[in-house]
């Protein structure tokens, strides 16, 4: 009979505990291509598309918004997030929960109070602040199996490569594992980048 | 006792609370609501007519909030086009708000993808944010007592035959 395990199993045994533990981890990684970061695992499709600030001010404008507004815009970085809950359970999207930072510390994210408190400064009509509001990414969401949920984040622009970290809660009362997806190496795009 | 059992189902099935417990299950993406009563909803069509939802009373009201500029609503009009043909005969009112947008760029969306819908203009958004949709597009499935029953979660086609039985269940369980 000789010796019943060889190094052979013992290395499909190791192979097969670290595909396992990869599979069951909750924190995933995004695949980048031509400045889309994409996710997919089974609790989420998660995608993060950076916009240039020319982007964004054409999406206004053409929807009749006054040049104070449009202005204010450019003094942002915009991503947009697309993200489905794939699992069975739901997800919980809470945008206090996700940390963006590069080498030099925290990014600042404008909150949708505070573009809010912006555009009243501006005099801007309802109808535009309706229509902003609502390109906005939900800074909280209870995403039910199957839901989409997207929109943009809107951050203080930087030069530098930066972090977005994001921790969702996950089952119905939100004891479940957390989910953890981490997208480095992420730009802020400038006018004449190629955006998504 | 089993002629008291047959009459006992059949006056179960035969009450509106067997009615809606005999509807047929509920399609993907739709969702049961609380069964608040629904916000109002008095607005002008781009004609300037007025509709309010408490018209509506005694029937199903299916309420879809769009915007021209969402890519998921453009995909999802011409759908809904296609189900409001279907369910022309048939006691229910569809109600389209445009959330935030002109005349111009209703006309030149809907003129194109969907010529046979008219909608509500809610020209401030502020109708909209009374009812708390999740996101653009939503609908909403009203009561026949001015109840919200369901909604749907995101875009979808609606003239598949899943959402289209489903609407015809509610209808034919509360009339």
């Amino acid at each position: 009979m000789g010796k019943i395990f060889t190094l052979q199993h013992y290395l499909i045994v190791l192979i097969a505990c670290i595909v396992s533990v990869y599979l069951h981890s909750s924190i995933v990684y995004a695949a980048k291509d031509e400045n889309r970061y994409k996710i997919e695992n089974q609790f989420v499709k998660f995608g993060l598309y950076p916009r240039t600030p020319e982007q964004m001010a054409a999406f206004y404008e053409g929807r009749g918004f006054p040049r104070q507004a449009i202005e204010a815009t450019k003094q942002h970085c915009f991503i947009t997030v697309g993200m489905r809950n794939i699992s069975k359970t739901k997800i919980w999207l809470d945008l206090s929960r996700w940390r963006i930072y590069d080498k030099q510390g925290d990014i600042a994210r404008t909150s949708r109070d505070q573009w809010k408190q912006k555009w009243q400064q501006r005099n801007v009509s309802l109808a535009s602040q309706a229509t902003f509001n609502w390109t906005l990414l939900p800074e909280t969401r209870d995403l039910h199996p199957d839901e989409p949920v997207g929109g943009n984040i809107t951050l203080q622009p930087t030069d530098h490569p930066f972090t977005i970290e994001a921790v969702f809660a996950t089952g119905e009362d939100q004891k479940g594992k957390p989910l953890v997806i981490k997208i480095d190496n992420i730009r802020c795009l400038k006018n004449g980048d190629t955006a998504p | 006792m089993k002629r008291l059992l047959h009459s006992l189902v059949f006056l179960i099935l035969s009450s509106p609370a067997g009615l809606v417990l005999a509807e047929v299950k509920m399609p993907d993406g739709i969702i049961k609501l609380d069964g608040s009563n629904a916000p109002v909803l008095q607005l002008d069509d781009v004609d300037g007519n007025t509709y309010n939802i408490s018209q509506s009373r005694g029937k199903w009201v299916f309420v879809h909030f769009w915007a021209a500029w969402c890519g998921p609503c453009r995909r999802e009009m011409p759908t809904v086009q296609r189900m409001t043909e279907q369910l022309a005969d048939s006691p229910i009112d569809i109600v389209l708000v445009n959330t935030a947008e002109t005349d111009d760029e209703v006309f030149n969306f809907l003129g194109v993808v969907a010529p046979e819908l008219s909608t509500l203009m809610d020209r401030d958004g502020l109708v909209t944010e009374r009812w708390q949709p999740r996101g653009l597009p939503a609908s909403f499935f009203v009561n026949p007592e001015g109840k919200l029953e369901y909604i749907a979660l995101g875009g979808r086609e609606w003239d598949k035959p899943q959402y289209l039985n489903f609407i015809k269940a509610l209808i034919n369980a509360k009339n």
